[in-house]
């Protein structure tokens, strides 16, 4: 079969890839002598491995496939791949031959594949094929592993190696000249609605096909401007944003609603008015996958009211542990020093001591808006350090209480990173602080202290107990495990000294605050006016 | 309290799982990666504080698709997941073990054709659920919050890629909340996940169960009191406290009660012989409750029955089990009465729902008769129409065993099927049937209100709505006296707040700090005289502590050498041993230095910084 033939048999089903199938056919035909080393590359759902696998299942080459995600250790790849081969050499009989299925080094592999290869009966010893996909993914792979398994072609005369990859492969990244790399880009616009468009609309009850098949073009190409196109959105994505937005794109058509301006017939323009929140809105909703889906499009009428009856449920947190967690907060977003001044029992009552705390929270909150807006600006524009952020800087340097926010290692509390930074948490990174620290706060802001003092001995006591399951929880963790969770990740032991760090949205622990009858801002550096 | 074993607490936790088990096996059962968009398919079970309920749920839900022969549930706690490998080498043998037991499992491993597999190797997995033809594989995460999201990600995204082989659903335990999780976890990961979110019952609902169970069960011989209920609820309320904790804390009490108090005797009915032989006439002479009982008597008049109790074992002996019995019955009666408000409350409150924990609080310091819940309702009770009385008869009846409620039940029965048809009856009381008249008298309005004209049968209604009211204010106030009142409580109200709460509150560092700060609390004072603070026959960490305690954050160790040595030298006036005192210097201090409470300060070499302060 001529590469051509391959491209046509196969563009039908997985359109706008014609030069990578023709390309792929070409060097894996079997008639021709394949390179012994073909690297596929392209970002995900660009179609690399569908395409690989039905051009090899196409041109009829004996191949095998290792995906390379579910092999755990480099170990597990190499004898992942003895089998495969074997598999696909249906010699899995004979096992015992080769290595007894033990594989631990490339070298070894490189001896093995040759005897499986050459035990081939003598009519059959055309090439081989061994496919190993997102091998740049390997987890604990040896640095040499990718230039090694890129040998085994060249050693092994029969086979040839592909290697697909999902990162674009620097240089010589195989220390071999001149290996042909085959690129899967990205689809551009024209390709992606094309795609999208080779499926019919989906099919809806009241709407007549012919006003479908006139809008649906428009719709999907407004669709991938507005949604799909900016957010880098793969083909998949695209499809699920358009199948979720028709329905309800086109609502006043199959409700028989009247379109304006006395027409007697919708047209994509007055529909597109009419439904301009929807792009807006539920759009951008769509592009994030959630767990649980939102109500399906049948009661989308329904939804938006529904959605405000019943709000995001807040876990109930048992009183002790939520005061415990708001002390957290609190800690980790009061730079130490001003701790006097918010929170002694000794300057709560004076006047000057409030004019004081009013002044801090002041500064604190000029401070953080300037942080914010630094970071937004650093984040719409990161390559122009423009004068005027730097003027901003440097005036925040000059403020006093910069150094309470000089942080280096502390992450982000927020829990989507935007949001936290516009949110009412005006402090933006949580700092770690000392488990005692935490229990003279928490005395602080205890709304109701106990009214004999021998009890208050014990609080500390349980304040552990309740800390233990907060930090499984992770809403309270330990500040060192912050860079080194993956070591730590079952141990519970923590030294007095040891820092701890909150690990939540400051919004979320407000309200849950407030349940409880602390007011967060009452006590929070920059929270208040 | 033989009754309410660990298999009656079985089944009450059972019955409130119920629901969440029937919804999470059926979109075990009906879910697919095809039905989810090619993710894999995931329960979100929030459980809130309750968080043994999640595996009382899961080894249910195991049982159910082990016996049906669906699949299995494999459950995993972050303890199990170190790392990738480990974790999959334990997920793939809880697998096997769960259905094949350990030696299946070795089985497995070393009955296989062809060379053997890494243990960590899905592979195996694949094998196994082939081999049993395994439907549905569940995960459980049971505490999917401690997970390391790095691994979780790895681990899902390695399902997703075996999900076309492996029948895999997962089934995460959340104890905050699914938009919490859901956003600490990378969008990459989330992208692999959909499914539905599931809700265990509250733990306080749980909770509330048990204690209604316990305290209203006819065959209950003894009763908490109101401290004890108060501090228990406290502790749910206050606390992360499974329903487990709590019956623990119950039976703790009831095991107090036993071990502590003598006249927990009298609960097994003892031969008099046996009380005879006791001082336990004598105990029962010094009780309050016995005094406040010959008090009544006496004013009744009966002062030779008095005379008898105080004077004659025999006829004290002879009378204590019937008084014992009655009372119990009336402490019966309390719940029974706390149990008919609770019942009406539902029919009648609309906004907060009080429950039977809040009400038996009430009831136990015999305030309930006289609350104003209790007006209320009856208030509201008045105005019920028809069908919302029926309903509350009917589950009245079951509760109370009175001539008169069925009496009641049948004339309201009669009367609804003589008006059938007519939509429900009001009666004189609810707001629609008063009228508002408006006069004009002397150029002034008068507004008067009066009864609009009720139909017959509307007045008949009314008729049965006041007997039933009053039925029920009889029953209250009949029923709900203070328990305290009652001869003999002592014996059958276990009321002490204090071992209780004591030893569900350990105070380990509060001990030690005192043991530290005061320690001839907990040692033998050598000398008889009370000393001064600081004293050499302290212990050495002890006086330490004591200098410490004084200092500021950060404190100099040659200062604190220069004290502690001060301390030796005013008590010893001949003089010491500077190297003895010296190396009671350092015993003492790395001794706090193992306690935490001090450390090498890095501002200042020479100093050390303080990280305890006493009294937090």
């Amino acid at each position: 079969m001529l590469p051509k033939e391959v491209a046509s048999s196969l563009s039908t089903q997985w359109p706008c890839r014609d030069v990578q199938i023709r390309q792929l056919a070409s060097l894996l035909g079997p008639h021709i002598p394949s390179p012994p080393t073909l690297v596929v590359h392209g970002i995900s759902a660009t179609c690399k491995s569908t395409i690989l696998r039905a051009v090899l299942a196409t041109v009829k080459v004996p191949h095998a496939i290792v995906r390379s995600s579910e092999c755990i250790t480099g170990r597990h790849l190499l004898t992942k791949i003895l089998w495969n081969t074997l598999e696909a050499l249906s010699q899995k009989e004979e096992w015992e031959n080769s290595g007894k299925g033990r594989c631990e080094q490339v070298s070894g592999l490189a001896v093995l594949l040759e005897e499986c290869l050459a035990a081939r009966p003598v009519d059959n010893q055309g090439k081989f094929v061994l496919v190993l996909d997102e091998i740049d993914r390997q987890r604990e792979a040896p640095n040499t592993l990718l230039s090694a398994l890129a040998r085994l072609g060249e050693i092994i005369p029969s086979l040839c190696v592909v290697l697909v990859l999902s990162s674009t492969p620097r240089p010589l990244f195989l220390q071999s000249a001149a290996v042909p790399h085959v690129s899967f880009p990205p689809y551009t616009r024209k390709e992606a609605i094309h795609i999208i468009l080779s499926l019919d609309a989906p099919a809806l009850d009241g709407l007549p096909d012919e006003t479908s098949s006139r809008v649906y073009p428009y719709f999907v190409s407004t669709v991938y401007d507005s949604l799909a196109g900016p957010t880098a959105g793969s083909i998949p994505d695209f499809r699920s944003i358009c199948d979720r937005l028709w329905p309800r794109f086109v609502a006043p058509v199959v409700n028989g609603e009247t379109p304006p301006g006395g027409n007697t017939e919708w047209d994509f323009s007055r529909l597109l008015v009419k439904n301009r929140a929807i792009f807006r809105h539920q759009g951008e909703s769509a592009l994030v996958h959630r767990i649980v889906p939102d109500e399906t499009p049948a009661s989308a009428k329904r939804a938006p009211l529904a959605k405000t009856a019943m709000p995001s449920a807040l876990p109930s947190l048992p009183y002790f542990s939520t005061l415990i967690l708001t002390s957290a907060y609190l800690a980790s977003h009061t730079p130490q020093r001003l701790d006097t001044i918010f929170f002694s029992k000794f300057s709560s009552s004076s006047l000057s001591a409030r004019n004081k705390r009013a002044h801090h929270r002041r500064r604190l909150k000029v401070l953080s808006q300037a942080q914010a807006e630094e970071r937004r600006a650093a984040n719409d524009d990161p390559s122009t350090p423009n004068k005027k952020g730097k003027r901003t800087k440097t005036r925040i340097t000059k403020s006093t209480l910069s150094s309470a926010f000089a942080t280096s290692s502390a992450t982000t509390s927020a829990i989507g990173g935007g949001a936290g930074i516009a949110g009412p948490s005006t402090i933006l990174t949580a700092r770690p602080f000392p488990l005692e620290r935490l229990l003279a706060i928490y005395h602080a802001i205890d709304p109701n202290p106990p009214a004999t003092p021998l009890r208050v001995a014990a609080v500390a006591d349980r304040i552990y107990a309740e800390l233990a399951t907060l930090r499984r929880l992770r809403l309270v963790v330990p500040a060192a495990s912050h860079s080194a969770m993956a070591t730590s990740s079952g141990n519970t032991t923590a030294d007095a000294g040891d820092k701890w760090c909150v690990n939540v949205s400051g919004d979320w622990i407000g309200e849950l605050a407030k349940g409880i009858g602390v007011e967060v801002g009452e006590w929070l550096a920059g929270g208040l006016d | 309290m033989t009754h309410i074993g660990s298999s009656g607490l079985k089944d009450i936790l059972e019955d409130v799982d119920a629901g969440v088990l029937t919804d999470v096996l059926s979109f075990v059962r009906d879910t697919s990666p095809q039905t989810c968009d090619g993710c894999i398919p995931t329960a979100l079970v929030t459980v809130g504080s309750n968080v043994s309920s999640l595996s009382r749920l899961l080894s249910r839900l195991n049982g159910q698709l082990i016996s049906t022969e669906e699949g299995s549930v494999v459950v995993l706690e972050s303890g199990d997941a170190p790392n990738l490998k480990t974790t999959l080498k334990n997920i793939i043998r809880a697998a096997v073990t769960n259905t094949d037991g350990n030696d299946g499992y070795q089985k497995f491993l070393t009955d296989r054709a062809g060379p053997r597999l890494l243990g960590y190797d899905l592979d195996l997995l694949h094998d196994y659920v082939q081999r049993k033809g395994t439907k549905k594989l569940v995960l459980a995460l049971r505490d999917s919050e401690a997970f390391d999201p790095g691994l979780l990600t790895d681990l899902l995204s390695l399902f997703k890629s075996w999900l076309d082989r492996i029948p895999f659903t997962v089934l995460l335990g959340i104890s905050t909340s699914v938009e919490l999780f859901e956003g600490r976890l990378p969008r990459s990961c989330v992208a692999l996940l959909q499914g539905k979110h599931f809700e265990v019952q509250e733990a306080g609902n749980c909770v509330d169960r048990i204690y209604e169970t316990l305290q209203t069960d006819p065959d209950t011989n003894l009763w908490l009191g109101r401290n004890v209920t108060s501090t228990l609820f406290e502790n749910t309320s206050d606390y992360f406290q499974s329903p487990e904790a709590f019956s623990r804390m119950v039976k703790y009490a009831y095991m107090s009660h036993f071990f502590a108090n003598p006249l927990a005797v009298l609960l097994a009915k003892p031969d008099s012989t046996v009380i005879a032989q006791n001082k336990l006439c004598a105990a029962v002479r010094n009780l309050p409750s016995f005094r406040m009982f010959c008090e009544d008597l006496v004013e009744e008049g009966s002062t030779k029955q008095v005379r008898d109790m105080l004077e004659d074992d025999e006829y004290l002996i002879q009378e204590m089990p019937k008084y014992l019995e009655a009372n119990q019955q009336r402490m019966r009666n309390i719940f029974q009465a706390v149990r008919v408000v609770h019942v009406c409350l539902q029919y009648t409150q609309s906004a907060k729902k009080a429950n039977v924990s809040d009400l038996s609080v009430r009831a136990l310091s015999g305030e309930l008769s006289e609350s104003p819940i209790v007006e209320e309702m009856v208030a509201t009770a008045k105005t019920l129409d028809s069908d919302k009385l029926g309903e509350l008869l009917v589950r009245l009846g079951a509760i109370i065993t009175n001539p008169e409620a069925d009496t009641i039940q049948e004339d309201l029965r009669t009367l609804l099927e003589t008006c059938s048809g007519s939509g429900p009856l009001r009666s004189g009381y609810n707001i629609n049937s008063t009228v508002t008249k408006t006069t004009v008298v002397q150029q002034r309005i008068r507004l008067s209100k009066g009864q609009a004209d009720l139909s017959e049968q509307a007045v008949e209604y009314t008729n049965i709505v006041d007997r039933l009211v009053a039925l029920l204010q009889v029953h209250l106030t009949e029923s709900l006296i203070n328990p305290q009142d009652l001869f003999l409580h002592e014996a059958f109200l276990f009321d002490l707040r204090n071992p209780l709460k004591e030893t569900f509150a350990p105070r380990p560092r509060f001990a030690i700090e005192r043991a530290l700060a005061t320690p001839f609390d907990y040692l033998l004072s050598s000398s008889d005289v009370t000393m001064a603070k600081v004293s050499a026959k302290q212990p050495a960490t002890s006086i330490l502590y004591q200098l410490y305690l004084d200092s500021g954050a950060l404190v100099n160790v040659h200062d604190l050498w220069q004290a502690f040595y001060g301390v030796f030298e005013t008590e010893e006036a001949g003089g010491c041993d500077d190297r003895v005192v010296m190396s009671l210097f350092y015993s003492a201090l790395s001794e706090l230095k193992a306690f935490g409470v001090i450390k090498n300060s890095r501002k200042k070499t020479d100093h050390l910084a303080k990280s305890a302060w006493m009294g937090l």
